[in-house]
């Protein structure tokens, strides 16, 4: 029989008999396991803390995803957010489905080149865009979602200059129903600065207007502002085919979609109250097909979501460094991530696992971080079990945007490892080394020792 | 006046080819010379189709008619009879020149008569004008009974001198089998031409313009040569009078000529030839009473009644086809015939499926549960997921169902006729017996086509009765209303507007079939099956508006044909059927095809092989206005199109058996530089021809669309180099 774990005794208020909702509260269930690989095997493999990402989750989820909005409408595209995620081989794992690239800058679209996307099959977002951008851009035949009225006067020189019609949308923002209003993107469609900026473009005739683009937020629970949204843009559509006869080739709706992560401040866990892919398809194609447009001609539309597709695809794994008493008795738990590699705790309330079988005993832990600074907290206020150093835990959905916005930040960025749809780990980005942190540093020569 | 003067030189040459059913001018011309044997039975034969020809034009009868030989081949015989019968003179020429006239309205006559039956004259104006004539010509004491015929060897000296005899008792001393020797005789008869050369350049010609035709003359020939003998009628009378021609002629016009040419069109020569012996034995006693010959009486008979007979079947075999567009050649109708049955078997309004994006068929034509009797032409549809379930969770709500309050749409452009949708949807695993079809639309697509979409959810329908709906326009949601366990689609094609009509069997125009994750296909009329996954078929517009060839508009070409620059232009064009067709102004090929604004079709060509328009007919054979990298479009060639003339040749002689050449094919969409708004576009087509599996010829055409259309084409191959660059379209 196996010796039974010795846990120290500690004094619990009696909370029986006052059950929420949901129920008693439940004892932690463990994770164990990551698609069939156990937790403890990786991190003695890989080191900890380490990024799993589930490459059979991601290709679960879009293949979902996809199949919402393909059996409510012709045409669909997604494509692959860079900056939600832009490890390669996540990318490819996408364009291997099918997915196109939305990257928000050069080096996202060098990277979306070198991953073997098409240049006509990237779209190129965001308010930050060089000259040399957009040259590459338009020979590339890559979409350009312009933002503002400074870009669209430099890609009408860029055309003029290369002699070539690029293919352009707008990016155009609205008020949906929803706080707060997202309008330091594109162009405003209530106070015509859109229809501003569609007048510019097809008077001057030097870009091609191929679509429509809207992002009206994100981490969105709200699906009816992607209805009001999609018919604005269908409204803009069909009168942008009246006044120019010039039909538009497709609508982007942008991204935004919550994935299941808890908001900081919410009430009920998010995978209670987020809604479904189908929900989504369900306002944004109900809108397009109810829209003026001719059901023969609609616009092929294209989906630009990040979190949702792979949020839930990603872990984190770590290990306990010790566990202490606070000033209050609460207890803390310090583990080796830091909110440095697990940027979105700023967020989100992060589930917490542990990797093995504990008591049945939870008690209110804040989590630390082991970075020397005060903000370096992770969870608040957790039940959690007690986890004794060298335990190893687990977070779930972490697959977006935390190896994009991570940072390193005293101590080393950990590994990142996929493990493929017959259970088989790859290590798909090295842990950092002291070396990839000098690298890039130069010292001046009179600073070098003898 | 041009056109006028080259369709009377054509109605001259296809009033002799048209005696044997073919428009060859080749075999025209040797027709013509064989008729020139007899100097003036050739004249007055010439003289008596002049007249007819001349009377067709000046009287503006049909000019296609006159020219394609139709009215002139029985003046033909009529002249070719006379003239060989009476001394020439004024009083033949005379006569002639009325018979000519009279056969030509009896021909006319007999078009108004039985044509609207369908049923062609065949030479029963002969016939009756020869029987006119003869019995008059016998009180006309001026005019001569001609004795060529009789004392030949006195004209061949006469003609030739003693080395003449010499040869004409050579050529006879030949040995050629005495019924070899009947059946030649029995050709040159046709053209009253009693001798072997005449029948032996008849049999080449007829050889030269089509194997079948051949090959069925001397089926035919030889059934009767058999018959007579078990019947022990005497063989001289077969031989004397030479009226095996009924026979031969029986034959192609049964075998090949009104009948698409197969093993039961054969069959029939077999039995029918024996009908048509016993009606010229029993016939020949009747008109002997009146001294008249039997001409090709016992043929017209028996060929007229035989097609009659045919149109009366309730079901008729495809393997036993009558010819609806006569192509004056068996082997072409036999090959266009085969081909079109593979090509296009179905209706004229295109139907697609009655959803977005990828869907299973879970039970589809006479399927074993509901899709039986007169329902048995119906498709019910479901989406499944990757591991082939229908729903996620437990499946119990019918929330959980992936195809539950999906997007239904119209299949075709029509008009709703009927819609129903207020039946409550079932809880799952309970059906609605009392509404079964429950809530539903039809939609009237053209007479007698309507469409029908069942098992809707409650309420989901959005459009009334009278709604005008174009395809793709949303009618309502997937539910399930009426005899629906769970959630599915129900979808039939029926000819009555009720909601209980019998289904009809009419496929899907186009749509994808998804065999496996990135693997597809594109069927065309076609049904899918049970277990099917299915999407629609998207349209490109850049490749669209390439093919759509505005009648009115010319598009020139400078092209590179091995080496050899030329210009060439195309006009695009419709005719008064509403055919829409390629033709080239230099060359005068035409290229006939058919565009839904889905698919391209080219379906029939008229002229030379060498024709860069011929070439852009294989390369663009079929075209699905999409573009799908990794998809290939397959069709067949008919195998006289794009298989070699000598390979041709010997298929013929088979041809009705069996097809050992396979001529195909194949579409690529190579590249394209954007998927949204492209402005380049890349296909690739292959053109291969197999004899058992063996490829015997193959060529590749890259066809590159830009805006403006169809900027180059090259087509690569044996023997073959051609480089086509679009200069302009006007």
């Amino acid at each position: 029989m196996e010796k039974k774990e010795f846990e120290r005794p500690y004094i619990k208020k009696i909370r029986a008999g006052v059950p929420s909702k949901f129920g008693m509260p439940v004892q932690a269930e463990p994770v164990t396991h990551i698609d069939g690989v156990p937790v403890a095997e990786l991190i003695t493999d890989f080191g900890s803390p380490l990024f799993v990402i589930s490459e059979k989750s991601i290709r679960r989820t879009y293949r979902e995803a996809l199949e919402a909005f393909r059996s409510r409408y012709p045409e669909v595209q997604f494509a692959w957010s860079y900056k939600t995620n832009y490890l390669d081989a996540v990318c490819r794992t996408y364009h291997s489905e099918g997915s196109w690239a939305e990257v928000v800058s050069g080096f996202e679209y060098d990277k979306a080149l070198s991953n073997g996307i098409k240049g006509s099959q990237i779209i190129f977002n965001g308010p930050e865009k060089s000259r040399d951008d957009i040259v590459k851009a338009t020979e590339n035949n890559s979409l350009i979602h312009i933002d503002h009225f400074d870009e669209l006067y430099m890609v009408t020189e860029v055309a003029e200059t290369l002699g070539k019609k690029p293919r352009v949308a707008i990016r155009i923002n609205m008020d949906t129903g929803i706080y707060p209003m997202w309008d330091r993107f594109g162009f405003n469609y209530e106070n015509g600065e859109a229809w501003d900026a569609i007048n510019r473009i097809m008077m001057t005739g030097k870009l091609e207007l191929t679509g429509l683009h809207t992002h009206i937020g994100t981490y969105m629970l709200a699906v009816n502002a992607y209805a009001v949204a999609a018919s604005k843009l269908a409204d803009l559509a069909v009168r942008i085919e009246r006044k120019y006869e010039t039909s538009i080739k497709y609508i982007d709706m942008g991204g935004g979609f919550a994935s299941r992560n808890t908001l900081k401040g919410a009430y009920l866990p998010g995978r209670d109250t987020v809604p479904s892919f189908d929900d989504y398809a369900n306002a944004i194609t109900g809108a397009l097909l109810n829209s003026e447009i001719n059901p023969g001609r609609l616009p092929l539309l294209i989906l630009e979501t990040g979190r949702a597709l792979v949020d839930d695809a990603g872990y984190l794994l770590g290990t306990v460094l010790a566990n202490k008493r606070l000033s209050d008795g609460r207890r803390s738990t310090i583990i080796d991530a830091g909110v440095n590699i697990l940027f979105t705790s700023f967020w989100y309330e992060h589930e917490f696992y542990p990797a093995k079988h504990t008591s049945d005993h939870l008690e209110e832990t804040t989590i630390y971080g082991p970075l020397c600074m005060n903000i370096d907290v992770l969870r608040e206020s957790v039940a959690f079990p007690l986890l004794r150093r060298g335990d190893n835990f687990v977070v779930k959905r972490v697959g977006a945007y935390n190896m994009t916005q991570w940072m390193q930040f005293i101590t080393l960025r950990p590994a990142v490892v996929m493990i493929d749809e017959a259970g088989k780990p790859h290590i798909i980005r090295e842990r950092e080394t002291v070396d990839t942190v000098t690298h890039n540093e130069i010292v001046p020569t009179h600073l070098k020792s003898e | 006046m041009k056109r006028t003067t080259g369709q009377f030189g054509e109605s001259i040459l296809n009033s002799y080819s048209q005696i044997f059913f073919s428009d060859n001018r080749v075999f025209a011309l040797m027709l013509l010379g064989v008729s020139f044997t007899d100097l003036y039975a050739g004249i007055y034969g010439l003289l008596a189709v002049l007249v007819t020809s001349l009377t067709g034009f000046a009287m503006g009868f049909d000019r296609n008619t006159v020219a394609k030989g139709l009215y002139g081949f029985n003046s033909l015989l009529v002249g070719l009879g006379l003239g060989i019968y009476f001394q020439p003179g004024i009083v033949l020429t005379l006569i002639i020149i009325l018979s000519a006239i009279f056969t030509f309205f009896i021909s006319v006559a007999m078009q108004g008569i039985i044509g609207k039956y369908n049923l062609p004259y065949l030479s029963v104006p002969f016939i009756l004008a020869a029987w006119m004539v003869t019995l008059a010509t016998r009180e006309f004491t001026t005019l001569g009974i001609s004795e060529r015929g009789i004392f030949t060897i006195n004209e061949m000296y006469i003609l030739g001198g003693g080395r003449m005899v010499a040869v004409y008792e050579w050529w006879n001393s030949i040995g050629i089998a005495r019924p070899l020797r009947i059946y030649f005789i029995s050709l040159g008869a046709i053209l009253f031409q009693y001798n072997t050369l005449a029948g032996m350049i008849i049999a080449a010609g007829l050889l030269f313009h089509s194997r079948i035709s051949f090959s069925l003359s001397l089926l035919g020939f030889f059934t009767a040569y058999l018959f007579y003998g078990i019947t022990g009628t005497g063989i001289s009378d077969f031989s004397y009078s030479y009226i095996g021609f009924n026979y031969i002629l029986t034959s192609i016009a049964i075998g090949g000529f009104f009948v698409i040419p197969s093993y039961r069109s054969y069959f029939w020569v077999v039995l029918m030839v024996p009908l048509v012996a016993l009606l010229t034995i029993s016939l020949s006693s009747v008109f002997a009473i009146f001294s008249l010959p039997l001409f090709a009486l016992p043929f017209n008979l028996v060929v007229l009644l035989f097609i009659y007979v045919l149109k009366f079947r309730t079901r008729p075999s495809p393997s036993l086809a009558e010819v609806v567009i006569q192509q004056n050649s068996p082997e072409r109708n036999l090959y266009s015939y085969v081909n079109e049955l593979y090509r296009f078997r179905y209706g004229v309004t295109p139907v697609k499926l009655p959803f977005f994006g990828v869907w299973e068929v879970s039970q589809g034509y006479e399927g074993e549960y509901t899709h039986k009797g007169d329902w048995k032409y119906a498709w019910d549809f479901v989406i499944t997921d990757s591991k082939g379930l229908q729903f996620k969770g437990e499946g119990l709500e019918l929330s959980d169902y992936y195809c539950f309050d999906k997007p239904v749409i119209a299949v075709a452009d029509g008009v709703v006729e009927y819609v129903e949708n207020g039946i409550k949807d079932n809880i799952t695993g309970e059906v609605n017996l009392v509404k079964n079809w429950g809530n539903t639309v039809i939609i009237k697509h053209a007479d007698y086509l309507y469409s029908k979409i069942s098992h809707l959810r409650a309420g989901s329908v959005t459009v009334n009765e009278g709604d005008k709906v174009v395809q793709g326009e949303v009618i309502g949601h997937c539910g399930n209303s009426g005899r629906s366990p769970y959630p599915h689609l129900h979808f039939q094609m029926q000819a009555t507007p009720w909601i209980g009509s019998r289904t009809i069997k009419y496929p899907l125009s186009y749509y994808i079939h998804h065999e496996g994750e990135s693997t597809f296909s594109l069927k065309n009329y076609y049904a899918p099956a049970e277990g099917d996954r299915v999407s629609n078929a998207v349209v490109n517009d850049l490749v669209k508006s390439a093919f759509k060839f505005i009648p009115g508009r010319d598009i020139r070409f400078r092209v590179s044909v091995n080496g050899k620059e030329m210009d060439e232009t195309w006009e695009a064009a419709v005719d008064e059927y509403n055919n829409r067709y390629l033709r080239c102004s230099e060359t005068g090929s035409v290229s006939w095809f058919v565009n839904d604004g889905n698919m391209l079709i080219f379906r029939h060509y008229d002229g030379g092989r060498r024709d860069f328009l011929y070439w852009v007919h294989l390369s663009l054979y079929r075209v699905q206005q999409g573009f799908y990298p990794g998809l290939k479009l397959h069709d067949r060639y008919p195998l006289n199109l794009y298989v070699r003339r000598w390979l041709q040749f010997f298929q013929d002689f088979v041809a009705p058996f069996f097809l050992f050449v396979r001529s195909e094919y194949q579409l690529f969409y190579k590249s394209t530089d954007s998927e949204i708004s492209p402005t380049r576009i890349v296909l690739e087509s292959v053109h291969t021809n197999r004899v058992a599996g063996f490829v015997t010829r193959e060529t590749r055409s890259e066809i590159v669309i830009t805006e403006s259309g169809i900027s180059r084409i090259s087509i690569k191959g044996k023997g073959i180099n051609i480089m086509a660059e679009c200069r302009e379209q006007v």
